[in-house]
C-alpha cells in the first residue's frame, strides 16, 4: 500500500470513529432525557382521554356503576389481598377517602385484581375500606384500563378523562397534588 | 460470483425465491378461521403480567382474559388490525411483540435492513475492486512504472495463479474454449511482457514454469509431465499462435462427461428446489397465520386445547371460576364438540346458576352436560355432573340413578367416588335401589 492508500485508510477510519462517536453521543441523549424509572406516574394510552365505564358488581354483591359527578375526582384503584404494595397503600387511600367525603370532591372505587372475591372482602374489610369495591372476577375492567399489575390507581377528573396513571404504592398527598394539578389546568 | 458462473447462481437464486414465496404463505387461498386467526393475533400479543410472553403460552389471568377479549373481538367482526389497536389502545404499544413500525421504533425494523444493504454494497466493492484489480493491466507491465524484485516476483506469481485458475475452470467446464484461450492469450501476453521488461531481476528461473503450472511452452494437455497427461481426449482444435512464441492450446477434455455432468448436477440442484418447494409448501399449510417458518416454539391445535383444558382445571381449583369458565367457552369457540370443556363449563354454570337462583343459566349447563353425554357416553364426569343436576334440581332420583350408575360403571377415581358418594347414595335411596357398595360407606 503507498502513501495514497495510507491517507485513504486514516480517512476512512477518521470518518469511522466520528460516525460511531455521534451514534454514542446520540444514545446518551435518548438515554438521559427519558424519565427516570423511579417516576411512578407512567404514561397510559388512556391518560387525557375518556376513561372506561366503570361498572359491574361489588364484592358484596350489589350492582355498582359509576357516575360522574361535577367537581368531583374519581380514584380507581386495582389491587389484590396477596399484593404487598396494595397494602403499603391501602392505609393511606383510607384517609384520601375520609378527607374528601365530606367536602365531595373526591371519592374512591376499588378493583380486585386476580384475587378471590372472598379474599378481597375480608381485606377491604380489616381495611376499613368505606367505598365501593368492584369484583371483576374475569379481568375485564381491569383489561379495558391496560392493567398490568395491582397496585394501579387512575385518576377521572369530572368530565370523565384520565388524568393519572400511577403503577406503585400512591400516597394521599399524591392524589391531592396530582387533582390539585389538574384542577389548575383544567379549571 | 463471475457471470460464466451465471447459471448456476442464478438457478440457486429462483430456488430461493420460489421457496421464500412458498414459505411466507401468500399463496394460500383458503381464509383462515376464527380460531386461526386468534391464535395468530395471540401470539404476538403480550401476556399483560409476564415478561415477553405471548398470552398463547402463558396461563396468567391476565393472559386468559386477553385471549378471551381476542376470541370475543373476533366473533364480533373485528378486523386483526383492529384488535391489535383496541389492545394497544389500552395497555400501550408494548402490549405487542412486534414493534410498532413508527417513531423511534421504526429503527428496529429499517437498521437491520440499512446493516444488510450496507454489508451487499460493501461485499459488492470489494468483488468489483478485485476484478478490476484482474483485468487492469498490471502496474509497470507498460513501463511507466518500474518494479524492484520483490513487486516484480509478485506479479508474476499472480499471474501464474491466475494462468492456474483458468486451467482449472476450463477442465472443470466453466470455461469455453474461446474464452480460455482468450484469458490465456491475455496471461501469456502479460507474464512475456514482465519477463521481456525485467530479465535481470528475474533471471532464467523466472520463466520455470511452477508445477501444474501452465506456460506457453508447455500447455496443459500438451507432451510433458503435466498433470493432465493421462487425459486421453484428442486435441479438438489447432492452437492458436502465441505471441511469445509458445502454442496455446486447450487441455483436451472430454466435453460430452463435462456437458452431462452440468447436468447431471443442474438436475440435483431443480429435484433439491423442488423437494424444498414442496416440503415449504406443506409446512406452510399447517402453520397458522402470523407464525414464522422458523424460530417460535407452536403447539398443534390439540396440544393447544390440551394446554388450555389443564390451565382452565387449575384456574377451577384455585376457585377461579370465572377465569376458568372463559378458557372453557374458548376451547368451545373453537371446537364446540369438545366433550371435557362441555361437561366442565356445564358444571361451572350449574353451579353459578344454583348459587344465583338463575335458572337460565342452570338451563344452558343442563343441555350442555347432555350434549357432553352424547359426545361421549363414558365420560364419567359428565353422568356424574348430570346426575347431580337430575337429582339437586329436579329431584329425578331414577334419572339421577341412571346417571350415577353409569359414571360408577366407568371406572371413576376413588377420590371423585368418595366426593361424590354422600349424592349417590341419597339418590339410591331414595329411587328404592340398592347402594352400590363403593359408595354405601359412611
Amino acid at each position: 500500500m503507498g502513501p495514497e492508500g495510507a491517507g485513504t485508510a486514516r480517512h476512512t477510519a477518521r470518518w469511522v470513529g466520528i460516525t460511531v462517536l455521534v451514534a454514542a453521543a446520540g444514545l446518551v441523549a435518548v438515554l438521559a432525557t427519558r424519565p427516570p424509572a423511579a417516576v411512578s406516574e407512567v404514561q397510559s394510552p388512556l391518560v387525557g382521554k375518556p376513561a372506561p365505564p366503570v361498572a359491574g358488581t361489588t364484592v358484596t354483591g350489589a350492582p355498582y356503576a359509576l357516575v360522574p359527578a361535577p367537581g368531583r375526582y374519581t380514584v380507581v384503584n386495582f389491587f389484590a389481598s396477596w399484593c404487598e404494595p396494595c397494602r403499603t397503600e391501602g392505609p393511606d387511600l383510607v384517609r384520601f377517602q375520609f378527607e374528601h367525603q365530606s367536602a365531595g370532591d373526591a371519592s374512591m372505587i376499588s378493583v380486585v385484581f386476580d384475587d378471590t372475591v372472598g379474599a378481597a372482602r375480608a381485606y377491604q374489610s380489616q381495611l376499613g375500606a368505606t367505598w365501593p369495591t368492584l369484583a371483576d372476577p374475569a379481568g375485564r375492567l381491569a383489561l379495558s384500563f391496560g392493567v398490568r399489575a395491582p397496585p394501579s390507581t387512575f385518576v377521572i377528573a369530572p368530565d370523565g378523562r384520565v388524568v393519572a396513571y400511577i403503577v406503585a404504592p400512591v400516597s394521599a398527598s399524591d392524589l391531592d397534588k396530582i387533582i390539585a394539578d389538574a384542577r389548575s389546568t383544567n379549571p | 460470483m463471475t457471470i460464466r458462473k451465471f447459471p448456476l447462481w442464478s438457478m440457486l437464486a429462483v430456488v430461493l425465491v420460489v421457496a421464500l414465496v412458498a414459505g411466507s404463505g401468500i399463496l394460500r387461498s383458503a381464509p383462515p378461521s376464527a380460531a386461526q386467526r386468534a391464535a395468530a393475533i395471540e401470539s404476538v400479543v403480550r401476556c399483560p403480567s409476564c415478561e415477553d410472553l405471548s398470552v398463547a403460552t402463558s396461563s396468567a389471568p391476565t393472559a386468559l382474559t386477553v385471549r378471551s377479549t381476542v376470541r370475543q373481538l373476533i366473533a364480533e367482526g373485528r378486523t386483526d388490525q383492529q384488535v391489535k389497536d383496541y389492545l394497544v389502545a389500552r395497555y400501550g404499544s408494548s402490549i405487542v411483540l412486534e414493534p410498532p413500525a413508527s417513531g423511534w421504533s421504526l429503527l428496529v425494523w429499517l437498521l437491520p435492513l440499512l446493516g444488510g444493504l450496507v454489508a451487499t454494497v460493501a461485499v459488492a466493492t470489494v468483488l468489483i475492486r478485485r476484478r478490476h484489480a484482474v483485468d487492469e493491466e498490471p502496474a509497470g507491465a507498460d513501463g511507466t512504472e518500474p518494479l524492484d524484485g520483490v513487486a516484480l516476483e509478485e506479479r508474476r506469481r499472480f499471474l501464474r495463479l491466475s494462468l492456474a485458475d483458468a486451467d482449472a475452470e476450463y477442465l472443470a467446464g466453466d470455461l469455453s474454449d474461446k474464452d480460455y484461450l482468450a484469458l490465456r492469450h491475455r496471461d501469456m501476453l502479460r507474464l512475456a511482457a514482465l519477463e521481456a521488461r525485467t530479465p535481470e531481476v528475474s533471471g532464467a528461473a523466472a520463466l520455470r514454469p511452477a508445477r501444474g503450472v501452465i506456460v506457453a511452452d508447455q500447455p496443459v494437455g500438451g507432451s510433458g509431465s503435466t498433470p493432465f497427461d493421462r487425459r486421453s481426449g484428442a486435441t479438438e482444435d489447432p492452437a492458436p499462435a502465441d505471441p511469445t512464441g509458445g502454442a496455446v492450446a486447450p487441455p483436451p477434455r472430454r466435453s460430452h462427461r463435462s456437458r452431462r455432468s452440468r447436468w447431471y448436477l443442474g438436475g440435483a440442484v431443480a429435484a433439491f428446489g423442488a423437494a424444498l418447494v414442496v416440503g415449504v409448501s406443506l409446512f406452510a399449510t399447517n402453520r397458522l397465520p402470523g407464525q414464522t417458518p422458523t424460530g417460535s416454539v407452536s403447539l398443534s391445535q390439540d396440544q393447544q386445547v390440551a394446554q388450555s383444558l389443564a390451565q382452565a382445571a387449575v384456574l377451577e381449583n384455585q376457585g377461579q371460576a370465572g377465569q376458568a369458565a372463559q378458557l372453557y367457552q374458548s376451547v368451545l369457540d373453537g371446537h364446540p364438540d369438545n366433550e371435557v370443556a362441555l361437561a366442565q363449563l356445564g358444571w361451572l354454570e350449574y353451579q353459578t346458576g344454583r348459587s344465583g337462583g338463575r335458572a337460565s343459566l342452570i338451563g344452558d349447563a343442563r343441555a350442555k352436560l347432555n350434549r357432553a353425554v352424547r359426545l361421549d357416553p363414558g365420560d364419567f364426569a359428565a353422568r356424574l355432573y348430570l346426575g347431580t343436576v337430575l337429582w339437586q334440581r329436579d329431584g329425578n332420583a331414577p334419572a339421577a340413578v341412571e346417571q350415577y350408575g353409569r359414571f360408577l360403571a366407568d371406572g371413576p377415581p376413588t377420590a371423585l367416588v368418595d366426593q361424590a358418594a354422600p349424592l349417590v347414595r341419597q339418590a339410591y335411596q331414595a329411587a328404592g335401589e340398592p347402594v352400590p357398595p363403593s359408595v354405601a360407606a359412611g
